[in-house]
């Protein structure tokens, strides 16, 4: 048997009465380090443009919140924070509502995918593993491509050479311009084919389901490169996608899995609006390549912490996992 | 349930008696409100004819839940979860206090027989499909959910946890840390007597969720799909009270 209880004493004396117990998690938590983390994060997010759910759904799984729980959870916070986000862009009409809906037609197969995949996930015990990988595989490669991206503006910037390739090239779109089903995009000022925002959709529900995330990370890069988006819509239209997005993630994870915490989500969203308030604020005195650039060294960061966990012999070589979701993990 | 305890040891002590145990609790049900972060719990009992040879032991378990153990492998350089052993109807929660160290107070096969010790309650599920694996290879899987149990306080043994009072009645202070499950839990509480037990008794405790946690749990499992959309809407909210307090800047 194991030693006796004395490290529940330690866990008892830390609490007060600063502690909220979770219906759903079915863990007691420190009250303010919920909202420190959803200020924290929405700080981030504010001072980016992005959701912050890469950064969140990490350490919430850290602070003892079951994955699925953790998951389920964050999608119903980012519900929130696009919401005011888009509604701000829709005010200012930097939104593309026509782009925005087939981004969001895609986006829910893309949902309703990820979900079932996330509990095939669950039923093997295979979900951590497949949320670190897929985490490490994204945060990666965006991460990396934003930082070369970042430091060339920098480097270009302090030593003026003549801008050549620049920009939002129409003309460059190539493959994308020979694909059938072509529509008008007015708002964004686009005749493409539905083909390649239909899939991109897909991709993003799907990601934002399995991970925990709104996606955005994703859609803008793809929207600004492969879409040629004019810079302008793609925050407010990626925004609108993930509002609608994450909402159908909610509604699926707790219609099927019941792992949706409203109280959870209520925590991280307060400590988020603050928070992205503060670092929209912040966010206006450090210039866009810079904020890029620090945004991409963070994401790094993350991708590494989380590659490092993988690859690092564990303290416990087992892992106990419940038939069901609960405790003990 | 004090009351009995009182009119036990109001009871003449007559030695020879056939011994008896008794026991209750402080409390028949635990309510998890949104305050909570563990309690503790007081078992307070009564025996009769107890000799200096007696020991007590006291078992609070849980409701019953199957575990699937995976143990990490390395392969291309990452760690896996592979090898996977299921161990059905392990119990959630599992306390034991006793008057003195069990394995002085019983000999193992004696504790086993009765169930006392949660590694004897550990057997991991026969799959038809497979060769039965090795005991030596169950033995650190039996280990690792012993550990993962103790790290959240959720398994505990207290030797000395029960304190022998004068005229034969004794108490054990529980602990119900802060990730305690919901559920049906039972209080088993054994007289050793030469390494045997010679009497016992079983009570039993209720851990739920109560207020608002209880009526959030509810929503969420007796009508999912309302509560999918209560969250998002309460979400939707939430997003255009902090676009219209913050606005336009």
């Amino acid at each position: 048997m194991p030693a006796c209880s004395i490290s529940s004493n330690a866990q008892l004396r830390g609490s007060g009465a600063v502690q909220i117990y979770l219906p759903i998690a079915e863990i007691s938590v420190n009250i303010f380090l919920l909202l420190g983390l959803g200020t924290g994060v929405g700080f981030l997010s504010g001072m980016f443009g992005v959701g912050g759910g890469f950064l969140l759904t990490p350490l919430l799984f850290f602070i003892g919140i079951p994955p699925a729980v953790a998951v389920s959870s964050q999608a119903n916070q980012i519900v929130a924070s696009s919401a005011s986000g888009a509604l701000a862009h829709w005010r200012r009409q930097t939104l593309d509502p026509k782009m925005g809906g087939l981004l969001l037609v895609g986006g829910a197969a893309g949902s309703i995918i990820g979900v079932q995949i996330f509990t095939a996930l669950r039923q093997l015990g295979q979900i951590d593993l497949f949320i670190s990988l897929t985490y490490v595989g994204f945060l990666g490669t965006i991460g990396l491509l934003m930082f070369i991206e970042s430091a060339r503006s920098i480097l270009r910037r302090n030593r003026p050479a003549p801008r050549r390739e620049g920009g939002v090239g129409h003309s460059k779109r190539g493959w994308i311009d020979a694909l059938p089903f072509k529509m008008r995009f007015p708002r964004s000022g686009l005749y493409i084919s539905v083909i390649p925002p239909l899939v991109i959709g897909l991709f993003v529900g799907t990601l934002s389901a399995i991970m925990g995330v709104g996606g955005g990370f994703v859609i803008v890069p793809a929207m600004i490169y492969i879409l040629r988006m004019p810079t302008n819509v793609v925050v407010g239209t990626s925004l609108f996608q993930i509002l609608f997005v994450t909402a159908l993630t909610t509604f699926l994870q707790a219609a099927q899995n019941q792992t949706v915490d409203v109280v959870l989500a209520m925590m991280l969203t307060v400590g988020g609006v603050v928070g992205a308030q503060f670092g929209a604020r912040a966010g206006r005195h450090v210039k866009a390549e810079e904020l890029r650039a620090l945004l991409a060294i963070m994401v790094i960061g993350v991708c590494i912490k989380i590659g490092l966990d993988l690859v690092v012999t564990p303290a416990d070589l087992f892992v106990v996992l419940p038939h069901g979701g609960g405790l003990p993990q | 349930m004090i009351l009995l305890a009182l009119a036990l040891i109001l009871q003449p002590n007559i030695p020879n008696e056939a011994p008896g145990i008794m026991a209750a609790l402080t409390q028949e049900t635990v309510e998890i409100r949104e305050n909570f972060a563990g309690t503790s719990l007081v078992l307070y009992g009564a025996t009769r004819g107890l000799t200096l040879r007696d020991e007590i032991v006291v078992v609070l378990r849980g409701p019953n839940q199957d575990l699937r153990v995976m143990r990490k492998r390395r392969s291309f350089g990452i760690w896996v979860n592979a090898a996977p052993i299921e161990f059905d109807t392990v119990p959630s929660y599992y306390a034991i206090a006793s008057s003195l160290p069990l394995d002085v107070i019983a000999p193992p096969e004696a504790l086993a027989r009765n169930g006392i010790g949660l590694e004897t309650l550990l057997d991991p599920a026969i799959d038809p499909n497979h060769e039965p694996p090795d005991e030596s290879v169950v033995a650190s899987y039996r280990a690792a959910v012993l550990r993962a149990g103790s790290r959240h306080a959720l398994y505990a043994e207290t030797p000395g946890g029960v304190d022998v009072l004068d005229g034969g009645l004794f108490r054990a202070v529980l602990k119900l840390p802060p990730r305690t499950p919901v559920g049906n839990y039972n209080a088993e509480v054994y007289l050793f007597r030469d390494g045997r037990p010679v009497a016992s008794r079983t009570t039993s405790l209720r851990v739920e969720k109560a207020g608002f946690e209880r009526v959030v749990y509810e929503f969420a499992h007796d009508a999912p799909m309302i509560y999918g959309l209560f969250c998002v809407a309460l979400a939707m909210l939430a997003g255009y009270l902090a676009s219209v307090l913050f606005g336009r800047d």
